[in-house]
Parts: C-alpha cells; sequence; structure tokens
C-alpha cells in the first residue's frame, strides 16, 4: 500500500469516527432502547414454546375440521400436511424463509462446533 | 480431601446460575453498547436510510444475544458483522425483489438493467440541518463512494477501516478466506482513490 492509500484511510476512518461521535441524542436512545431489547432474550429463554402457541392452534383447529369433513380413517394422510401448515403457518418460518441464507450458515456454524472460528 | 468435602467445595466456590447469567448479560451489554454507534453507521452506510439500518442493527443484535451468548465474548464482534451483513445483504435482495414488484406493477420507470442504487439513494443535500452538522461533507461524499463499491469491496472496507477488525476477523464476518478480504479490500481503497481523488479532505 503506498502512501496516497495510507492516507486515504486514516482520513476515511477520521471522517467515520466524527459522523459517529456526532449521532444525535435521539438516535442513541433508539440503540439503548434495541440493546436493552436484545438483551432481554436472555432472560426468557424457557419462554421459547410460547412463539409457536398461535401456529400449533391454528393447525390442530385445521387438523380438526379435515378429520371431520374426510372421516377419522384419513387421519393419517392428514397429520403430515397438517405438521407443514404449522411450520408455514409460524411467524418463526416465515423468518427462516426469507433469511434462508443465515439460517444455512447458523446450522453450518451450530454443526462445526466450538474452536473453530479463531 | 474426601470426596464429600470436594463437593461441599465445589459447590462453595462454582457461581450459581444466576450470578452466571448476569455476568453474561453485563458483558453483552458491554459489547453492544460498544458497537452498536459504528454498527448503525456501517448500516447506513450500505442502506442508505437511517431506520432501516437502525432495525437491520436492533436485528443483528437480537439475533446474537439469541443464538450466541454462549460463546466467548472474543468471539461475538467478527459474529456480530457477519449477522449485520448478512441482513445487509437481505436488505439489498428485498429491495431488488420490491423493486421488480414495482415495475410489474407499473410503479417505477425503469427496468433492472437502469436500476442505480446511488441514484436512487435518498439527496444527500435533503438532510434535516442536525443531520447536516453531524455528516461533514466529506463523509457525504466518502458515503457515497463506499456505497458504489461492489458488495464485497464495501463490506471488507467497511470492516477493516471503520469497524477495525483485522484480516482473520473480517474474514469470520464475512464468510470468505483471509485472501479473499486482502483482495477486496485492496481493490476498494484503489477504486475509492481513484474516485475521491488524491485531494480528498
Amino acid at each position: 500500500m503506498n502512501k496516497t492509500d495510507e492516507q486515504l484511510v486514516r482520513e476515511a476512518q477520521e471522517a467515520f469516527d466524527a459522523s459517529v461521535d456526532g449521532l444525535d441524542a435521539a438516535t442513541l436512545s433508539r440503540l439503548n432502547r434495541g440493546r436493552q431489547a436484545a438483551l432481554s432474550e436472555l432472560a426468557r429463554p424457557g419462554q421459547e414454546w410460547l412463539r409457536w402457541l398461535p401456529a400449533t392452534g391454528v393447525a390442530a383447529a385445521v387438523l380438526l375440521v379435515m378429520i371431520t369433513l374426510r372421516g377419522p380413517g384419513d387421519v393419517d394422510r392428514i397429520i403430515a400436511p397438517a405438521a407443514d401448515l404449522d411450520i408455514l403457518l409460524s411467524d418463526e418460518s416465515i423468518e427462516m424463509l426469507e433469511d434462508l441464507e443465515f439460517y444455512s450458515w447458523l446450522d453450518i456454524q451450530e454443526l462445526e462446533g466450538d474452536g473453530d472460528l479463531g | 480431601m474426601t470426596a464429600g468435602m470436594t463437593v461441599f467445595a465445589v459447590s462453595c466456590t462454582a457461581k450459581p446460575k444466576g450470578a452466571r447469567t448476569l455476568q453474561k448479560e453485563r458483558q453483552l451489554g458491554e459489547f453492544l453498547a460498544e458497537v452498536e454507534r459504528r454498527a448503525l453507521r456501517i448500516a447506513e452506510i450500505a442502506v442508505r436510510d437511517r431506520d432501516e439500518a437502525m432495525d437491520i442493527v436492533q436485528d443483528a443484535m437480537t439475533k446474537l444475544v439469541r443464538n450466541y451468548s454462549g460463546r466467548g465474548k472474543d468471539e461475538w464482534p467478527p459474529l456480530f458483522y457477519r449477522i449485520l451483513q448478512n441482513s445487509v445483504r437481505d436488505w439489498h435482495r428485498r429491495q431488488a425483489v420490491r423493486n421488480r414488484v414495482m415495475v410489474w406493477f407499473g410503479r417505477a420507470n425503469s427496468d433492472d438493467s437502469d436500476y442505480d442504487v446511488v441514484a436512487a439513494a435518498p439527496d444527500p443535500t435533503g438532510r434535516s440541518p442536525d443531520e447536516e452538522l453531524e455528516n461533514s461533507e466529506a463523509m457525504r461524499d466518502m458515503e457515497t463512494a463506499v456505497h458504489a463499491l461492489p458488495t464485497r469491496q464495501r463490506e471488507a472496507f467497511m470492516l477493516r477501516t471503520f469497524e477495525g477488525l483485522d484480516v482473520a476477523g473480517t474474514a469470520v464476518a464475512m464468510g470468505c478466506s483471509q485472501g479473499s478480504v486482502k483482495t477486496h479490500y485492496s481493490r476498494a481503497v484503489h477504486s475509492l482513490r481513484d474516485k475521491l481523488g488524491e485531494h480528498w479532505q
């Protein structure tokens, strides 16, 4: 890297730092609230199942209607699509579909385990 | 020491679960407070919209806490910025889809090949006086030039220069090799020098 590149990088750092220091109070307040909201995730790991409750309820209702309409003999054929419906209706899965690449990466990270990121 | 005494000693010295959680929360809080402002500006440069950038940073913070609070705090910076970069890329994909939909419904007057991200970005001169104060003319020129870089070059430049990640950390954050980071970064610096000129600032 020649002298001009080093100067450009240093000046870019200075300009960026100045823009960070110049963030207004309202923005800093929003960041603070966002951080607190993110940290609140730590306090409720045991309530994860609650997020699935609405979708599970809808899927159960759909299953009940299908059994009622088609009769109990078709239960096995009905359960599989109902389970798919459960997954598709949850907010979490919609987010997963939108962030497929990210979750694919997340899965890979989990499989690789600790100690391989340094 | 008997086995019973050993168990007693361990039970007396081990931190209770609640204390460990509080310590983890404190460490995560300190980390997020340290990176959030820079992350916001990095996201803002990438998407050219503060509200959208705020949502992206909030999302990244939540995902880090939800998925990686158990990791060592040394691992948090590259993981956080990887999540952030993924979120930014996802945002751009959604914008591209949205733009195609708008074209389909005739609410845009150009096709994909004519779409210019820089030209479509908010006019820097239209910012409020407060924002004008907080962003110097030089930074606006830099932001425009950085935003116009190819995605990978932009990521490498911002992570290395603005966030100060080293090559290894940037490679983790970008999900590529260290050699690729060096290549993208070098090209970004040369491109910026060409665009901004040697007398920038």
